[in-house]
């Protein structure tokens, strides 16, 4: 319990962070300002990339690119997959039948030929990515909102509910939704670590567009080449990311105490 | 029951063919193909593209090509790479088994992981429990690409334990991958068997607390946690889909051959056949793993059971 | 719960056993495999490779890297000396040119026999260039190596004359490459065409033994040979014996894999690991340059205002291209000033005259052109057009590195420059049909007609869409003349025409940086920087030896 209102606390201040962020930057994150990989020092706390760029600033600056896209990534797949999900979980029959091979055929291609699509008709980038990510997250959201309205079909008091003369949608808003609402929720927030790491895997792959524009997830992936050099390099990016991470997935923990 | 598996084949085959669909449409979208990017490198002149082109059947419209592909298809011809020529179930044949053999060893090693980690997480000791939370978070929120990274740097070059790279008949070469592609799953598993223990644990108090009279939404956790349970089950085979995809990372990572060589390269080079071979042969395996995921599922809760009342 | 429990319980023994089960049946597999993976011959070495492409036949697929190991596995008509690139005799002794530059007469050498026992005679070749120019073979470089070849005489079983269309002095080169090695008739005959490349039969030191695709290619010695060109050791006393080829495609992957002991032998090692692997007493370090068009970024002469010419000049006066070459390169690569690397021949060495770094330069010369910062914003405008330029970056060869630093220098003078990454070759001709004003691309080779295939005004990849009739017949007179003086002063007109024109930005000549492990000496490579020369490769036997 306390876990998760810290944790919540944690993604309120890194929102905080990503918002105001690009202000407390010392410097230009496109800018060359000093010594290629240059360790920490106190005009670059978390020291300079290959470029000569500061760390720091970049990793101010790619919080809100990094985040965007994981969110961007979410409400994609999210969205559709609620709406989808819910109501032919509950509904069940042909529609059920037909939404469940369009989900498995969506899933049976590959993300990466998603993202390759996507990139190739509208460029790379990290909205691109976004939209790719968020593509491929429809399928998995609508399984789970679809079990989950599935399992709760057979309630007694969505019984009740029917024999009291209730319509599918009221059904479906009232008694579908906040009964679902804990799996929903812990599922969104896995979803949603997925979409980061996917979004990462993503540009490490070389899908990102503009290379020079800071991002969490690519410079990672660019850390990993001055790994042996400048192992410092990593550090910030690294932090931030699986900061971010930890604390999403922390806080979509289902509550310990059901009573 | 018999009814209930030839329902399933059905619907099988109808993913695969809408899946195959999907992914013919989305490549005939994508500009240039495989021959023209081939052929402009080694400074052929437009004509000699145009003609290889043709002679591959590559200017026949949509409609034409679609039906030959789906006519191979229905006999069992996967069609022929643009770029090697050679036959795609050939090619995916041969690399077929080591990357099965990946995901397989590493979704076991995330079963087990997963499951101490949950126990360990909800039962253990004062000590052990935040231990395995701590650890769980960990585990979630590493890239593959750079968890792989840094367990190359630290057992192959600093401690020269196991080598970065090597021949798949060779065993100590499986050890960093599988481990490292099953521990990244192995976090979002033992999360989410580690809740539906927590839930079955509130879930005797429940039941005491119903028998003296409380509220129907009492009545209605257990019904969550029926849900749960069916989504947890859910999640887990499809974490089985991911693990396939994260193969291709890890064989990039630990320079295995396997089906994600396969498909990066496909995907650099616009060899539509082998694409839409290897998304054919991902809506088979999908099929058949979620399947046996919705067996295990009604298996748990008669409820998933179909028909459905 | 007590049952959910037991249940969980129940799935990860079963979970444990399976991979017991999996683990003891794959020891099984091996012990009873016995094939030459799992008990390697003494000299055995792992050699890394570092593109996986698409195909594995020289006659067919365009890829250099497919030349590091098929190299030693077939011989070529002709070659070139490592050090002068003198074209030097290989599978024929002598040969005569006509004086009209249309017929090539090759007297080959006698005794030489392929890996499968056949005879190499004028008939072998003959059905080589069958296959070579045969439609169905849909050759990618080796059909465009022979450029106008129409036909082919064989007057004796020891003697093949080509015959051109028109004059063509490249030839020599591209029968002196892989891509046009000699392959056994009987194996060409015996596989389609799909199959020959995991069934090679030629006549080089090596021969193949196996071919996963994807996955590794070994070759063993051809302990029969004796009629390489001068250059390969005669009486090598440790030649190695056996060499498997691995894929390392991920640049990280590929210094660990030396350090470790997966590898004996990496190419294409990324340069700030290069200089750890220079520091280990086990490992060593050899820089090669390749020749051929640099790592350049072309300038797109009909995209405004790259159409002025002032304007190109002005941005590659205020490119620090020592600055680049420092950080991204270390001290590996020398900068490279014109369209060709100062390794390949008729390199002019004048080029270094053009645009040295003058960045106050290059602000004046924007300056004098009416470029004014009008709204402040750190960017030139004119007439209200600010100067906002794209540049397309592949993603392999450290481009993207690159192509930050240039944006980050050219910021200074008040220009500002957005990067589109192309995953893959294919993004990257999709992107160039598109608006771009700068785009990387460059190419590998030893003889500079490679230049055609950029500049000449109708040539596909003419990615500075340039149109000058000068330069057009310069560079089709270079490849018609048979006079080297000529030659030379044609190539450097048209090097000085190029970078006057400032249809290119020149940044480092490449470099290959190979790493190997004291257990091997005598690593070497050919006049063409990338293939290694195996036959003279020594086993010396301390270091790490991988499994």
């Amino acid at each position: 319990m306390r876990r998760r209102r810290t944790a919540r606390l944690a993604l309120l201040l890194i929102a905080l962070l990503c918002l105001i962020g690009p202000s407390l930057a010392p410097y230009n994150p496109l800018d060359d300002v000093g010594e290629s990989l240059a360790p920490p020092s106190r005009d670059h706390p978390f020291g300079t990339d290959l470029i000569g760029r500061d760390v720091l600033s970049r990793v101010l600056h790619g919080g809100r690119r990094t985040l965007g896209t994981a969110a961007l990534a979410i409400l994609i797949a999210i969205v559709p997959g609620l709406l989808v999900g819910l109501s032919v979980g509950y509904v069940g029959g042909a529609a059920d039948r037909a939404a469940l091979i369009l989900i498995d055929a969506v899933s049976a291609v590959p993300s990466l030929l998603i993202a390759l699509c996507v990139v190739a008709l509208l460029g790379g980038g990290p909205t691109q990515i976004a939209v790719a990510v968020g593509i491929a997250g429809i399928p998995v959201y609508t399984r789970l909102a679809r079990g989950a309205a599935r399992g709760l079909r057979g309630a007694l008091y969505i019984e009740a509910a029917r024999a009291a003369g209730a319509g599918r949608l009221y059904i479906l808003w009232r008694c579908i939704l906040p009964n679902a609402a804990p799996t929903l929720i812990s599922g969104g927030t896995v979803l949603l670590a997925w979409s980061l790491l996917n979004a990462a895997t993503l540009y490490f792959l070389g899908f990102g567009g503009d290379p020079a524009l800071p991002e969490w997830g690519a410079m990672l992936a660019e850390a990993r080449s001055v790994l042996r050099a400048a192992p410092h390099v990593a550090l910030a990016p690294g932090a931030a990311l699986m900061g971010t991470l930890a604390s999403v997935i922390a806080a979509g923990d289902a509550p310990t105490n059901p009573c | 029951m018999s009814g209930w598996v030839a329902r399933r084949i059905v619907t099988a085959g109808l993913t695969v063919w809408v899946a195959v669909s999907l992914a013919f449409i989305v490549l005939r979208l994508l500009p240039g193909d495989a021959i023209s990017a081939q052929l402009a490198l080694s400074g052929a002149t437009e004509g000699q593209i145009a003609e290889r082109r043709a002679a591959l059947g590559l200017d026949e419209p949509p409609l034409t090509q679609y039906l030959t592909m789906i006519g191979g298809l229905l006999q069992g011809d996967l069609g022929w790479s643009l770029v090697t020529g050679r036959p795609v179930s050939q090619m995916i044949a041969e690399q077929v088994w080591p990357t099965v053999g990946l995901a397989a060893a590493a979704l076991m090693v995330a079963v087990l992981v997963g499951i101490g980690l949950a126990l360990g997480a909800v039962f253990g000791g004062p000590f052990v429990r935040p231990v395995a939370a701590l650890i769980t978070l960990i585990l979630m929120a590493s890239p593959i690409y750079w968890t792989g990274t840094l367990a190359i740097y630290l057992f192959s070059v600093a401690l020269g334990w196991l080598p970065s790279a090597g021949s798949i008949t060779d065993v100590r070469a499986w050890v960093l991958p599988v481990a490292v592609l099953g521990l990244s799953v192995a976090g979002g598993l033992s999360r989410v068997i580690g809740s539906e223990l927590t839930h079955l644990r509130g879930a005797d108090f429940v039941c005491t607390a119903y028998a003296k009279g409380l509220p129907r939404r009492v009545v209605a956790v257990r019904h969550v946690l029926r849900a749960g349970l069916g989504g947890a089950v859910t999640l887990i085979t499809l974490q089985a889909g991911y693990l396939l995809g994260g193969a291709v990372v890890t064989e990039t990572l630990f320079v295995r051959r396997g089906l994600g060589g396969v498909l990066l390269g496909a995907v650099n080079t616009q060899d539509y056949p082998v694409i839409q071979g290897l998304v054919v042969f991902n809506a088979i395996v999908y099929s058949v793993v979620t399947t046996f995921g919705d067996l295990v599922g009604a298996a748990i809760d008669p409820r998933l059971r179909e028909p459905q009342a | 719960m007590l049952r959910f429990v037991r249940r969980m319980a129940l799935i990860s023994c079963s979970m444990a056993l399976l991979l017991a089960c999996v683990g003891a049946l794959f020891v099984a597999a091996l012990l009873q495999r016995g094939t030459a993976a799992a008990q390697p011959a003494p000299t055995r070495i792992v050699y890394g490779l570092t593109l996986l492409p698409s195909g594995f036949d020289p006659h067919i697929n365009a890829s250099s890297e497919l030349g590091i190991p098929l190299r030693s596995v077939y011989d070529t008509l002709v070659y070139r000396d490592p050090n002068t690139k003198d074209f030097v005799p290989g599978l024929a002794e002598r040969w005569e040119i006509s004086p009209d530059g249309l017929t090539y007469t090759f007297y080959l050498k006698q005794g030489v026999r392929f890996h499968d026992g056949e005879v190499f005679d004028a008939f072998a070749v003959a059905k080589n260039l069958d296959r070579i120019t045969a439609p169905e073979t849909r050759s990618q470089k080796a059909l465009f190596l022979l450029g106008p070849f129409e036909r082919y005489i064989v007057p004796d079983a020891n003697t093949i004359q080509l015959v051109l269309r028109a004059p063509f002095t490249p030839l020599l080169d591209g029968l002196a490459q892989v891509y046009l090695g000699m392959a056994s008739p009987k194996a060409l005959a015996e596989y389609d065409r799909d199959r020959y490349q995991l069934h090679q039969v030629g006549t080089g030191p090596y021969q193949m033994v196996d071919y996963i695709p994807g996955d590794y290619m070994l070759l063993r010695r051809n302990p029969a040979y004796t009629w390489g060109p001068s250059f390969y050791q005669k009486d090598n006393p440790a030649p190695v014996e056996e060499i498997e080829f691995r894929f390392f495609t991920d640049p990280a992957t590929r210094a660990p894999a030396l350090e470790s002991g997966a590898a004996q032998i990496m190419g294409e090692i990324p340069a700030l690991d290069a200089i750890a692997i220079a520091r280990r007493p086990d490992l060593r370090l050899v820089t090669q340059a390749i020749p051929g068009l640099p790592l350049q970024f072309l300038l797109n002469t009909t995209q405004p205002p790259l159409d002025r010419g002032e304007v190109r000049r002005a941005l590659l006066a205020a490119t620090d291209r020592q600055g680049i070459v420092d950080a991204v390169f270390q001290q590996f690569s020398p900068v490279a000033y014109g369209p060709l690397s100062a390794s390949s021949p008729f390199y002019e060495p004048r080029v270094r005259d053009f645009y040295p770094y003058n960045r106050d330069q290059a602000k004046k010369v924007l300056a004098d052109l009416n470029y004014t910062d009008t709204d402040s914003d750190g960017v030139l405008d004119l007439n209200g057009q600010p100067l906002r330029l794209t540049m397309i970056v592949p993603s392999w060869g450290n481009a993207p590195a690159v192509a930050q630093k240039i944006q980050s220098q050219w910021r200074e003078i008040g220009v500002e420059l957005t990067l589109k990454q192309v995953p893959n070759l294919a993004g990257l001709l999709t992107a160039t049909k598109e608006e771009y004003h700068l785009v990387a691309f460059n190419d590998f080779g030893v003889d500079p007609s490679l230049l055609n295939r950029f500049y000449l005004s109708d040539a596909p990849n003419n990615l500075s869409r340039v149109v000058n009739t000068n330069l057009d017949q310069w560079l089709r007179r270079a490849t018609e003349t048979l006079d080297p003086a000529e030659r030379a002063a044609l190539y450097t007109q048209i090097q000085a025409l190029i970078m006057d024109q400032g249809l290119v930005l020149p940044i480092r000549d490449y470099v290959n940086l190979n790493g190997y492990s004291t257990i091997v000496d005598g690593l070497a490579f050919d006049a063409y920087g990338w293939f290694p020369l195996l036959p003279n490769l020594r086993y010396v036997g301390s270091g790490r030896l991988g499994n």
